[in-house]
């Protein structure tokens, strides 16, 4: 490394590299040339963050929650016109869903205790029957793990949407048609059918179960 | 990390960014705005999480690029690129001024970088260009700014 080299790479920006910094060590003209060039970035980097208009930050992220809202709505409303939603909540007590319900209020927060898994394999282990990113569409994921439930392993998520939060069992192993549903002392829970494996929605609004549902299966 | 919360992290400097492409705040606004709106839709489909930070600069740059009608400008051969103060008598400038004066292939490297924190080959990908182009790019953004923000007495010493 010499002056000129040294010289050159720090124009480009791209940091100090060891051999430079041993250089600049023992040459008293790069070592006035590095101390200018801090300045000189310092300035570069005040000039450039230019002042953004108030609450824009804000304004954009609330921009997203009003398009998941219309997206939500949007869902359901299908489901309206399609002529299959509407759930009948108190018609059919169906085990599986009952049994969603029992776990939401029984395992949900020894669960969440237990620790999260780490997003990548949540991924890959959700791929095959519900994608992490249409889940990520509908709400904000809080917590995905492994669990035991019905004789298999599912997986716990939590996820918080504009109306408040929803728990999901996404459950791979299991294999149904259409859709059950069930309602147990203020707990509402949908299981629905996926291309390979279904889903269980549970949580204490109706009427958002139905649209998450609805959500996850458009 | 879910889109929402992307967008809180990364708004301000997406604006800069944009700010920076279009040298008018109006118009980022728009830019960021209509890129977002794109980037939620595409959201569900990017697969490399870690990656969604340049994925956003490099939709609001296509925005950008969208909105003024063109494809993206054939690489410049950088003979041809003339730096502000070699056609122009500037000089003392501040520095925000010694920005607006770079030409756009100069000043759209050096926000990636600076703004954005992205690395050579980041920044040559997301603008279509070689690494080697990207960092004599950089070199000489820098080089000209220096020029730029110089003080008359010293420039006259120099020339």
């Amino acid at each position: 490394m010499n002056c000129l080299d040294y010289r050159r790479q720090l124009l480009t920006g791209t940091g100090e590299t060891d051999a430079m910094r041993v250089h600049r060590q023992q040459c008293a003209g790069c070592a006035t040339e590095w101390a200018e060039h801090a300045a000189f970035e310092e300035a570069l980097g005040e000039a450039m963050r230019v002042p953004v208009p108030p609450g824009f930050a804000e304004r954009m992220a609330h921009a997203q929650v009003a398009r998941r809202r219309k997206f939500l709505a949007a869902a359901a409303t299908t489901l309206v016109a399609a002529g299959v939603g509407g759930y009948a909540w108190l018609a059919r007590q169906d085990p599986l869903a009952m049994a969603c319900i029992d776990f939401v209020m029984k395992e949900e927060a020894k669960s969440i205790m237990m620790g999260a898994m780490p997003r990548s394999e949540a991924a890959l282990a959700l791929a095959g029957t519900l994608p992490l990113g249409l889940v990520e569409r509908v709400g904000q994921v809080r917590h995905i793990a492994p669990c035991p439930f019905n004789g298999q392993t599912a997986y716990h998520v939590v996820l918080a949407v504009p109306q408040g939060k929803v728990t999901l069992l996404v459950m791979p192993s299991t294999r149904m048609s259409g859709k059950r549903r069930a309602a147990k002392e203020g707990m509402y829970a949908a299981v629905v059918a996926m291309t390979s494996g279904s889903v269980g929605i549970i949580g204490s609004d109706a009427e958002v179960v139905s649209s998450v549902a609805g959500a996850l299966r458009s | 990390m879910g889109f929402e919360d992307l967008v809180r992290s990364h708004a301000a400097d997406l604006f800069r960014y944009a700010y920076w492409l279009a040298r008018d705040r109006a118009q980022a606004e728009d830019v960021v705005q209509e890129a977002l709106l794109r980037g939620w839709r595409a959201f569900p489909r990017l697969r490399e999480r870690a990656a969604a930070k340049s994925w956003l600069f490099a939709i609001v740059r296509n925005e950008y690029l969208r909105a003024l009608g063109a494809a993206a400008p054939a690489a410049e051969s950088l003979d041809g690129v003339e730096i502000a103060d070699e056609r122009q008598e500037l000089f003392g400038l501040e520095m925000r001024d010694a920005l607006l004066a770079l030409p756009a292939s100069y000043a759209e490297p050096l926000a990636l970088q600076v703004l954005g924190g992205f690395s050579c080959a980041e920044i040559a990908a997301m603008i279509g260009a070689s690494e080697g182009a990207t960092m004599t790019r950089l070199t000489r953004a820098r080089q000209a700014l220096r020029r730029l923000c110089e003080p008359r007495d010293r420039k006259a010493g120099r020339t």
